[in-house]
């Protein structure tokens, strides 16, 4: 706010006007498209494909009725919702814990471990998928909430540590030293110093494990058989057919889906705008 | 207020693992007692559960399918999942069925996954053909032979003559079928009056009435050339007319090469009837051109006989107009009245522990009701030999019904009678290629005899 | 306060739960893919011992494999380049502006929160050759080309195109995780700067790039990974069509072990998938040399 005081003249600067025109244009490529799935959620069938951009001649709510309860989206809302905050919860603990000793703790194995981490990111879930399948049957956790939270930790922890690092170790030592001089124990200062500073990479990370999560098909679909225990984007998948697709309805399930994310997202990214602008004025 | 929210998820946690404790089950059984579920159509085990208790023990079977029973439109998936309540409920107490849906893309990968660990579906549903083959070679299912002929004669006499055929190896019978379906070509009966165009018996005709449709501003034939099995339909029937059933039975035994003149004739026919494809043919989807079908907007569709249902369902009115006739013959080549067909079958796992509880579902799925379903509601061939009303049945099944009383023989999809898979997969490419024109129709060819002779013929 | 941080027992707790979850979760699966990767099997019966011969079929016998490769690689160039330019003008930008700047990051970021297999649908039909953006082009009179099937070129146009959908839906990843990088950047560097007559071109060439090499090493690293592996937005646009001229590794991989039921070939694809992660995660590293700035 200081160097505005000064320069209040130049606040409406030509460049000013041209950075917000890109970025408006750039909201036009972002959001038209999902407009567009909008307006297909409310048509028929057949109007898909007669009249794709058209507006909707007859605004059909029953689409989102019967892709409610046809694709049973409340059960399944409320199973992602419990797998996924789970699964943030626990990864983000694990995940912080071990960043912070990998990033600031000082050991010899520090970076073989964290390359131990890394192989889980880089290696195709299609290829563990069924060795997995198979261990976690003899161990009685498939078709449990369970059996989908435990891997999705797992896979989401070599991404939470791999950013968490970079926080951590871009994080300022003195005050680091400041406690330990104040006689802080190692787990204090993880607790009460290291976490609340990289709060804003914890929140990143915490939005995109718990997004990539929510949006996982392909565990979810191997894994669960109960009908009452299936996740969201399994939901989704009823809608095509063997033959023929339900396009309105599956569109209209997306957009019901997609509600809750947004919600969780605007939680989360307003936290983040908390950590951005605590920073001040950024050049 | 971060505490605060720290505590509603730690609570959250802790309901959860509550649940998913409870929910620590054998894969087979569920006996969730705890969740809170609401009432589910899906037969659901909880108040089997406690009539268990009660009249003493419930035989529970698994059925896995490539449709979910309740958000499905498709006809024919609606009417399994009514088999499934009738025979919960036939046989309450007594039997009981669960049915495990994924979606098609994901339904081989799951049997997969399920079959290495050792817990096969007691019933599942399987293509025919080198799918099918699959699972019998890795013993996954059930040798049926004895049953059939010896056990349950009465219902095995009770199918059509010969359906047994492509789930027979080496003599032993290995699924049931529940319904089939033929590959012929729908025609808009009005455009081709307008035209003064005329029902083609031969290829050549056939070319006659795709340039008058052209000439009087239709598109004649919509396909969706870009879906590698539509357009391998067309190809294979071409293969088939131009020599038979030789042709196939050739290959597969590495006595006839891909390189010669029967192949290659009828990919070059392939590309002559191309031209009469709708423009956008190579970017449309099945669902598009099948839509742009019965929106009127092309004259001909090449398909197989399950897409009655979707085109009455979308269209109602089309049903009138909608004419059917074999796939032409070509002179000089081959009987042409052989017929691409396609069904679909319940396979049996080699490790199931209540047989007469899978003998008594695949048999609700093929008595009377059933089958006469399949024909009136979802316009597909019954496999048994049913009386259904026809003023109710679709009118295309009518034409369908009566060109299958002329044939003389039946094939499968080409892709799903070659040796793998995978060769399926080569031989449609190399067609799409063909009509893309990216590669000639020598190349294309070729590149599934190279395809052959290193993976098939070497073997 | 090195002592403390060298404390043997707490890096054992901090380290231990992930530790213990990846071993017992992903090691063993992870092994029996290696495994795997050395024998032909169809996950229906036992696996047959067959040595190096799938890798050995991978690189020289199998057509599909050039291309998927060649494929993987164009995509993460294409991913890395994009995304990288973008995310950061994005996220510089909006650093700076003070309205809206909500907005524009929930906006820029909001299609990473969607599923990749609805977008792929979505765009699918965008990108169809009747309706879509070509009905929008006939409206000028121009013809749309196949967008999707279009097979000329060595880079083919269903690439691109795929490209520009994964850079239109990854791009706010990149722009939020450089946005918090620059919002851990002290305030008063800058106006030491700017008291010392720098303007905002120089700032950011001499405060703000230096700061946020670290996040530009993860960034990047996170976005060459993911788009070696990317399998979703080209499974649902294309399927690696037509005739496996889109399929990239993770695709191949499925078709050969989920379709043709060949894991084994599969797993051996895993394996070349994974080293090449490796190998360029080993670039970037010895590339973008890291200076830790003691601030």
């Amino acid at each position: 706010m200081d160097q505005q005081i000064g320069i209040k003249r130049k606040a409406i600067s030509p460049i000013k006007i041209l950075i917000y025109i890109v970025l408006s244009i750039l909201v036009l490529v972002y959001v038209t498209p999902l407009l567009w799935m909008l307006s297909v959620s409310f048509k028929t069938n057949s109007e898909v494909f007669a009249s794709p951009f058209g507006i909707p001649e007859v605004f059909q709510w029953e689409n989102y009725q019967v892709a409610w309860s046809a694709g049973k989206l409340g059960i399944a809302n409320l199973n992602s919702f419990l797998v996924c905050t789970v699964t943030l919860i626990s990864s983000m603990l694990i995940g912080s814990m071990a960043a912070f000793a990998i990033g600031r703790m000082r050991w010899k194995l520090s970076s073989s471990t964290m390359l131990y981490f890394m192989i889980g990111m880089m290696i195709p879930i299609h290829c563990v998928l069924i060795p997995l399948f198979v261990q976690f049957s003899k161990l009685g956790l498939t078709n449990s909430l369970l059996g989908l939270i435990l891997p999705y930790v797992t896979f989401s922890l070599p991404l939470t540590i791999y950013i968490m690092v970079g926080f951590f170790k871009s994080m300022p030592t003195e005050l680091l030293e400041a406690a330990c001089i104040d006689g802080c124990s190692i787990y204090r200062i993880f607790f009460s110093i290291a976490l609340p500073l990289g709060k804003t990479g914890l929140f990143v990370t915490g939005l995109m494990t718990f997004v990539s999560n929510w949006n996982e098909l392909l565990l979810a679909m191997v894994f669960i058989s109960d009908a009452t225990k299936k996740t969201l984007p399994v939901s989704l998948t009823y809608f095509v057919g063997p033959y023929s697709t339900n396009y309105v309805q599956m569109f209209a399930a997306i957009v019901i889906a997609i509600l809750p994310t947004i919600f969780v997202y605007s939680l989360f990214s307003n936290q983040i705008v908390e950590g951005l602008t605590a920073g001040a004025v950024k050049g | 207020m971060k505490k605060k929210l720290l505590s509603v998820l730690l609570s959250t946690a802790m309901l959860v693992s509550l649940l998913s404790g409870c929910g620590e089950t054998t894969t087979s059984e569920t006996a969730e007692s705890t969740e809170t579920t609401e009432t589910t159509e899906v037969a659901e085990t909880e108040t089997e559960v406690a009539e268990t208790e009660a009249t003493g023990e419930v035989v529970e079977i698994n059925w896995m399918f490539w449709d979910d029973l309740e958000a499905t439109e498709d006809l024919m998936s609606i009417g399994y999942a009514e088999v499934i309540e009738r025979f919960n409920t036939q046989y309450e107490g007594v039997y009981h069925c669960t049915p495990i849906t994924t979606n098609l893309e994901e339904y081989d990968t799951k049997l997969n996954a399920l079959i290495a660990a050792n817990d096969c579906p007691d019933v599942y549903i399987c293509n025919p053909g080198p799918n099918l083959t699959q699972y019998v070679e890795a013993g996954a299912a059930m040798d049926l032979t004895d049953l059939l002929q010896n056990q349950e004669a009465d219902w095995y006499g009770t199918f059509t003559d010969g359906i047994f055929e492509r789930m027979t190896y080496d003599g032993k019978i290995y699924a049931v079928p529940t319904n089939f379906a033929a590959a012929l070509v729908f025609y808009n009966t009005e455009m081709f009056a307008d035209a003064g165009a005329e029902v083609p018996t031969t290829y050549d005709e056939w070319l006659v009435a795709c340039q008058k449709l052209q000439d009087a501003g239709y598109t004649p034939i919509s396909c969706s050339a870009g879906t590698a099995w539509c357009l391998s339909m067309i190809a294979g029937y071409l293969c088939d007319r131009e020599g038979g059933p030789d042709n196939l039975i050739g290959v597969n035994a590495g006595t006839l090469d891909w390189t010669t003149d029967t192949f290659i004739n009828a990919a070059t026919k392939l590309s002559e009837l191309s031209q009469y494809f709708q423009p956008t043919a190579a970017g449309d989807s099945n669902d598009q051109a099948t839509a742009a079908f019965y929106n009127g907007e092309a004259a001909m569709l090449v398909q197989g006989s399950w897409v009655i249902g979707q085109i009455n369902g979308n269209n109602p009115d089309f049903e009138s107009k909608c004419g059917v006739f074999s796939f032409p013959a070509v002179e000089g080549g081959a009987d042409p009245n052989r017929m691409i067909v396609k069904t679909d079958n319940l396979v049996v796992s080699s490790t199931t522990e209540s047989v007469d509880a899978c003998v008594a579902l695949m048999k609700c799925f093929t008595d009377e009701t059933a089958q006469k379903y399949t024909a009136e509601v979802s316009g597909k061939i019954p496999v048994i030999d049913v009386a259904y009303d026809e003023t109710v049945a679709p009118a295309q099944l009518a034409y369908v019904m009566d060109i299958l009383s002329k044939a003389t023989g039946t094939l499968g999809f080409y892709n799903e009678s070659l040796a793998s898979v995978e060769a399926g997969d080569t031989f449609d490419n190399a067609m799409v290629d063909i009509f893309l024109g990216n590669v000639t129709v020598e190349d294309g060819i070729q590149s599934i005899q190279d395809f052959y002779t290193e993976n098939v013929w070497n073997k | 306060m090195d002592r403390i941080l060298r404390d043997k027992k707490a890096i054992i707790i901090f380290i231990a739960p992930g530790i213990i979850l990846f071993t017992a979760i992903l090691l063993v699966p992870i092994c029996k893919a290696f495994y795997y990767s050395l024998c032909d099997w169809d996950a229906l019966s036992k696996p047959v011992f067959v040595g190096f011969d799938n890798f050995i079929k991978l690189f020289t016998k199998d057509k599909t494999m050039r291309i998927a490769i060649k494929n993987s690689l164009f995509f993460m160039l294409f991913s890395a380049i994009s995304q990288q330019i973008t995310g950061l003008f994005l996220a510089v930008i909006l650093s700076n502006i003070k309205k809206g700047k909500n907005f524009f990051k929930n906006i820029y970021y909001l299609p990473c929160v969607l599923s990749s297999a609805a977008l792929g649908l979505l765009w699918s039909f965008l990108f169809n050759q009747k309706m879509g953006i070509n009905q929008i082009l006939a409206m000028f009179g121009i013809d749309g080309p196949l967008w999707l099937m279009d097979t000329s070129g060595f880079i083919i146009l269903p690439m691109w195109v795929i490209g520009f959908v994964a850079t239109w839906q990854y791009t706010g990843s990149t722009m939020m995780l450089y946005m918090a990088q620059i919002a851990g950047i002290s305030g008063s560097l800058y106006e030491a700067s700017y008291i010392d007559g720098a303007n905002k071109f120089q700032s950011f060439r001499h405060i703000t790039l230096p700061l946020i090499k670290p996040m530009m090493v993860t960034t990047l690293s996170l976005n060459c990974i993911g788009s070696l592996k990317f399998f979703d937005l080209v499974y649902n646009m294309t399927s690696g069509g037509p005739n496996h001229r889109t399929d990239v590794l993770a695709t191949h991989l499925y078709n050969e072990g989920f379709q043709y039921f060949k894991y084994g070939y599969a797993s051996a694809i895993g394996i070349v998938l994974l080293v090449l992660c490796l190998i360029v995660t080993f670039i970037i590293n010895k590339g973008l040399k890291v200076e830790d700035y003691e601030l």
